[in-house]
């Protein structure tokens, strides 16, 4: 009986029917001619995957690594991006590190949340978490939190100077606050996340803008639990 | 915060799944450039589109979808502003020149998958690199199996001439 080139191709990629998968292992054990072309597809099969291979491993070009913590999101057509591409050339090539600065473009005016009537405190010019925000700043812990909570927080570190910060993110804004004496220092803010319906959109990539913020104020990376909690106890001073 | 979460999850579920559209794209596109330029359109249609793609289905054959789409789409805009669509260098010209030369030219997969008809390519690529079976590759492209099946074999036939592993 003869096997057709897709029944040959379609055995050598393992995606007959059992009974059939047998029945043509054993017309190909029988005839060499059937073995080397089940071997040379094979053998294709694996160069191709070998030769592709090495793009999983590289770094992130700049474009696409900013790209899902970026929310001025635009449907462009190649030409386009072609042309982006070309008046990048001669611009110093970010890496995926330099996206805190990046990220930093994205650092909007304070948004306050419209309900909360409440002032927000301002010392010598800096402002400061009141209210729920600034509850969630002292207690909540990044760890354990509600699933229901107003305001999540990202995660705690030091800053060089060795205060403690979190970044957090809420409905209506996200950000990150430094403890001092005064109380939580609202240091970069990102606002309007919420749209129409209560719903969120680009929310995750402000966090991921606000994570990489974070990187690059925190020499000494982000607490851990037991870390956090201890200064917690501590007042966070 | 539920919305929150969903958010999160799908844009670090596309951030996973971005080195193995880089690989698709620059397949496709023939080019690492333009793959990535592909890749990139593909991420920001997909973000926008996110209410689209259905929770507990696939993100990853979503998203291939996508890309194919506008990589088609971008293809036929490209021959209606008359643009060449495929290099002249790209084209492998066997038995024009000298054996030496040829033997040259055809030991680069690159070449030879260049060579190939877009359909041919896109399935031996999702296939053969990508890993899907017959039946996954079959719906990103939105073709029947056998199609798929029968697409695959002429384009993995003329690899195997091109690249000097004919049997």
């Amino acid at each position: 009986m003869t096997i057709t080139p897709e029944r040959l191709a379609a055995f050598a990629d393992g995606e007959l029917p059992e009974d059939e998968m047998r029945r043509i292992e054993a017309l190909v054990a029988a005839d060499s001619g059937l073995a080397r072309q089940v071997a040379a597809h094979r053998e294709l099969r694996h160069r191709l995957s070998a030769h592709f291979e090495p793009i999983l491993k590289a770094p992130l070009p700049d474009h696409l690594a900013v790209l899902l913590a970026r929310p001025d999101l635009q449907v462009v057509d190649l030409a386009r991006a072609r042309q982006r591409r070309d008046s990048r050339r001669g611009m110093p090539r970010w890496t995926w590190f330099a996206a805190p600065a990046l990220a930093a473009s994205l650092v909007l005016t304070l948004m306050l949340p419209t309900h909360d009537k409440r002032e927000i405190p301002q010392v010598d010019g800096h402002t400061y978490a009141a209210g729920p925000l600034a509850d969630a700043l002292n207690e909540q812990l990044s760890a354990i939190q509600p699933a229901s909570a107003q305001t999540r927080i990202l995660l705690s570190f030091k800053d060089s100077a060795g205060a403690y910060c979190r970044a957090f993110s809420g409905k209506e804004q996200a950000g990150i606050a430094c403890r001092d004496e005064n109380g939580w220092q609202l240091r970069k803010l990102i606002g309007g996340a919420q749209v129409e319906g209560g719903d969120y959109r680009q929310a995750g990539s402000e966090d991921a803008a606000l994570m990489m913020l974070a990187q690059d104020m925190a020499p000494e990376g982000a607490l851990d639990a037991g870390q956090e909690q201890a200064a917690k106890a501590r007042g966070w001073q | 915060m539920e919305g929150k979460e969903l958010t999160e999850s799908f844009e670090s579920l596309v951030l996973s799944i971005v080195p193995r559209l880089r690989r698709f794209a620059s397949g496709l596109a023939r080019d690492g450039a333009d793959g990535d330029d592909l890749c990139q359109m593909t991420i920001e249609r997909a973000l926008v589109r996110r209410d689209q793609w259905q929770d507990g289905t696939r993100l990853d054959s979503w998203m291939y979808r996508i890309m194919r789409n506008i990589w088609i789409d971008e293809t036929r805009a490209r021959s209606r502003r008359s643009e060449t669509f495929v290099d002249e260098e790209a084209g492998i010209a066997v038995g024009v020149r000298g054996e030496q030369e040829v033997a040259v030219e055809i030991g680069n997969v690159d070449r030879a998958m260049a060579s190939l008809p877009a359909e041919q390519r896109e399935a031996v690529l999702l296939v053969m690199v990508e890993g899907y079976s017959y039946k996954e590759a079959a719906e990103i492209i939105g073709c029947p199996v056998g199609t798929l099946n029968s697409r695959l074999v002429r384009g993995r036939d003329a690899l195997l001439f091109l690249l000097g592993e004919m049997p």
